[in-house]
């Protein structure tokens, strides 16, 4: 094993805790990473490590240059030969129930594993911190942490607009306050209707939102803004006012189908888009 | 003759060998004929080629007047009825219900049974003696019970021709004789014809006015019970030494002992 | 009596649908209510008929294959629905009725395999083998689906597995009137094979001998009951227990003649799947449960209270 199995216990140069509470100790910065979550990969690239991972999952799709990477399977369940036959000194793993069993293989391989959690904006700004320390990037990854931070410390932006953001139709799933859409939208001044709801995601009654009347629906993809969806063309949802009136906005999913650091331009992104519609 | 076969071969799908092979029945009201033979021999078979469940090979069925391939199901359930060896009891229900399923050939697609229907529900269940057992459950019944409910649903469905099949297979000697009595009864009274599927030689012989012996399914006699049931034709049927002596003047077969070919260590 | 009671009870039913919800409504604004008008009404409608699709078809089920667990989906049609909803939407189909049409022509795929399987003993569809083949293909369209599922991005077909559990958000006026038109025909072969079921019950042989062209009555019921599934699983997912459980309660009280079985079942359906969607829609508002968790949590303690009184009453 290349890595720290074989050298005598020696005080890391790098200690953090990652978001599962675990401590994680490098003697040197991570030069080989393999990352098994799109958001990681986003960001680890945005804190300048992308020439240091070796591997990613099938998902990770952004930035393009990350496309380059040679793919060690899925994320969730991952496949850890492919993963240890990459000789890597860090692997960078998703908060889920289902690796569970994979982050104590690792341990056993003896290959160090962080896991992370980036469901809202201070969560992608710790994570910044966290990347940029382990893989020699301070500066950067302080930095985009600072301006995260500085994003989510804002007051919400003047409500423009009133928003539903529906992920599913049948049955409908719509995002709720717990998730990183409520927060860019309150800074981009979309008041999430849904906001009372502490969940990140979920399943509300058709009649819920028909009553709750948002101005507009918004859902994440990437098809333009003439694109009807199909659940807009279905009966029940024309007695949601906004559909009737075809106020639906479209927010691509590079920006928006993860927390990522570039936070800000979604912010603007969004708020672009309120104002285009109205 | 309200049912007639004549040399009738019938031959189950998928088997190498003719289950019933130039077999000839001929049963006419008031008549009382029982089917014998050993296990295997065709007795069952017999019921469903008279019936129409099973189309014959060769030869012809003939029932009241029409060939069975050609009767409509429900006209035939009014013209003929079967209790078979065993029926499901899927889901409970009361002794007065089954029988009225006996009903069903004479009811009207949509409608409700009528009155006349309980009526025939009620003298069945009488001549059966089992009136006092019309609301029980039928999975409280004994054995002998519950044949007397099959055998009223049989007689709800006001038939011309009775076919049992092994009705007596459980009973002890009591319910035996009081079914074969009843079944007696009824031929003598109502002019039933009756064809009596069983493999109890002895009370066969007794109470029937003719008897078909089947032998691996071809007829090995058929007449009356004295002129068939000789000793060299039971032995050779049923494969036991027997001795034949008389009762009522009814020839009753007493099986003889015989040691059985040990190996001897 | 107890018709009236159970005809009183259905239209309680209907009206507690519609006078409740997450929203709350006014007594007097109802009628111009448009959340009222185009999303209760229907919704409670809908409920009514795929409610009472699936209590016929479970009532003509366990009659058809003499067992009296049978539930309308044991036949292998929710897996096909499963694999068709699936299917629509790894393949990026779009429209808004690509789903439920999918499910659809899954369900009667897998209807017409387990037909095709059911034929090989014979013309008269051996219930045991229906019952085997219905079993086999249900699990191997849904291994299939498993298998594109965990293939695919994980979360739209996560939310196709939410749709398949059951729901009646889909509710429209346009879906209640594809209902009504769609559910007569098999409703009515049902209807008509009531007699003949109730002498199905005593075995295949007694039942021919008591007039039952079992072979004939057989096919018509498989299909009718399966047409009547496939339409309930296109239009609300797979909502189980209600084909499983209201026949029973049907026959503890109304005994096993379907004659009284078959419309008692249907209404009986209906109650339950419209009572049990106000409440999956009511108690956590504005956020729903999925109505299968509902029909099982009222089904089981009606079904064990008149069970025990059933018990109780035999002789």
């Amino acid at each position: 094993m290349a890595c720290a199995g074989s050298r005598k216990p020696s005080t890391p140069k790098f200690s953090v805790v990652d978001d599962a509470g675990r401590t994680v100790g490098l003697s040197g910065s991570a030069l080989r990473v393999v990352s098994l979550a799109p958001s990681s990969t986003e960001l680890l690239f945005a804190v300048g490590a992308g020439p240091q991972v070796v591997g990613r999952t099938t998902w990770c799709r952004y930035p393009a240059a990350a496309l380059a990477v040679p793919v060690v399977g899925d994320g969730l369940d991952p496949n850890l030969e492919a993963v240890a036959a990459t000789h890597p000194d860090l692997v960078v793993l998703y908060r889920s129930p289902s690796n569970g069993t994979a982050i104590t293989q690792l341990d056993q391989l003896g290959i160090k594993s962080v896991v992370l959690r980036q469901d809202l904006l201070v969560d992608v700004a710790r994570d910044a911190r966290l990347l940029g320390t382990l893989t020699g990037h301070q500066v950067a990854g302080d930095s985009i942490a600072r301006l995260l931070d500085s994003l989510s410390a804002l007051p919400a932006a003047a409500a423009r607009a009133r928003v539903a953001i529906v992920v599913w139709d049948n049955p409908p799933i719509v995002i709720g306050g717990g998730s990183f859409l409520d927060e860019l939208g309150r800074l981009a001044g979309a008041q999430n209707v849904f906001h009372d709801l502490p969940q990140a995601s979920a399943t509300v009654s058709l009649e819920s939102i028909a009553s709750r009347n948002p101005d507009f629906i918004a859902v994440v993809d990437d098809s333009s803004a003439s694109n009807t969806p199909s659940f807009a063309r279905r009966p029940e949802w024309r007695a949601v006012p906004a559909v009737r009136a075809g106020h639906i906005i479209h927010l691509p999913g590079t920006l928006f189908g993860r927390p990522s650091p570039r936070a800000a331009e979604a912010v603007a992104a969004y708020a672009r888009l309120l104002n285009g519609t109205k | 003759m309200i049912l007639a076969l004549e040399h009738v071969h019938a031959r189950y799908p998928g088997t190498e060998r003719d289950a019933l092979a130039g077999v000839s029945l001929g049963v006419s009201p008031g008549e009382l004929v029982a089917v014998l033979g050993p296990n295997g021999s065709g007795k069952t078979t017999l019921v469903r080629v008279a019936l129409g469940t099973l189309a014959p090979s060769a030869g012809s069925v003939v029932v009241s007047g029409r060939r069975a391939g050609e009767w409509d199901r429900r006209a035939l359930a009014r013209v003929a009825a079967v209790v078979t060896q065993r029926e499901e009891m899927t889901f409970p229900q009361r002794a007065r219900e089954s029988v009225m399923l006996g009903r069903y050939p004479h009811l009207p697609p949509f409608a409700a049974p009528r009155s006349a229907d309980h009526q025939a529900v009620r003298d069945a269940l009488e001549a059966c003696d089992a009136l006092g057992l019309a609301d029980r459950w039928l999975e409280t019944l004994s054995g002998g019970e519950q044949q007397r409910v099959r055998l009223a649903r049989a007689l709800a469905q006001e038939p011309q021709l009775l076919v049992l099949d092994e009705p007596t297979a459980s009973l002890d000697v009591k319910h035996e004789m009081e079914l074969f009595e009843r079944v007696r009864a009824l031929v003598d009274r109502r002019k039933l014809a009756a064809v009596v599927i069983t493999h109890h030689v002895n009370l066969a012989a007794r109470f029937a006015d003719r008897v078909l012996l089947l032998s691996r399914g071809a007829s090995a006699g058929s007449g009356s019970a004295r002129e068939v049931l000789t000793r060299e034709t039971v032995e050779r049927v049923f494969e036991w030494p027997i001795a034949i002596q008389a009762f009522d003047d009814r020839p009753q077969m007493i099986p003889l002992r015989r040691e059985l070919p040990t190996d001897r260590s | 009596m107890k018709n009236a009671g159970l005809v009183a009870l259905s239209l309680i039913a209907l009206a507690l649908a519609v006078i409740l919800g997450p929203t709350s409504v006014p007594l007097r604004d109802l009628i111009h209510s448009p959340i009222v008008r185009d999303l209760r009404v229907p919704r409670a409608l809908l409920g009514l008929l795929v409610g009472g699709a699936l209590g016929v078809s479970g009532a003509g089920l366990q009659a058809l294959v003499r067992n009296p667990l049978a539930d309308p989906f044991l036949m292998g049609l929710s897996g096909g629905a499963g694999l068709g909803a699936v299917g629509a939407i790894a393949l990026h189909l779009s429209g808004p009725w690509a789903l439920p049409l999918a499910a659809f022509l899954g369900a009667l795929a897998a209807m017409a395999l387990v037909y095709r399987l059911g034929l090989v003993a014979g013309a008269t569809l051996d219930p045991r083998i229906l019952l085997l083949a219905g079993v086999v293909v249900g699990s191997f369209a849904a291994a299939i689906s498993t298998a594109i599922v965990s293939l695919s991005e994980a979360e739209q077909l996560r939310n196709a597995m939410l749709w398949l559990w059951g729901g009646l958000s889909g509710a429209s006026w346009t879906t209640v009137l594809v209902m009504l038109i769609y559910l007569p025909v098999p409703l009515v072969i049902l209807v008509a094979s009531a007699r003949p079921l109730d002498l199905m019950a005593l075995g295949d042989e007694p039942a021919a001998y008591l007039g039952a062209d079992v072979a004939r009555v057989r096919r018509r019921v498989y299909l009718a009951a399966s047409l009547l599934t496939a339409a309930a699983v296109a239009v609300s997912g797979v909502i189980g227990f209600v084909g499983l459980i209201v026949p029973h309660i049907g026959r503890l009280i109304w005994g096993h003649r379907h004659r009284a079985l078959i419309p008692v079942s249907f209404l009986g359906g209906g109650i339950l799947l419209m009572l049990s969607d106000t409440l999956a829609r009511t108690m956590v508002a504005p956020r729903e449960l999925p109505v299968g968790i509902v029909t099982a949590l009222i089904g089981v303690p009606a079904f064990a209270v008149l069970l025990r009184r059933w018990v109780g009453a035999r002789a």
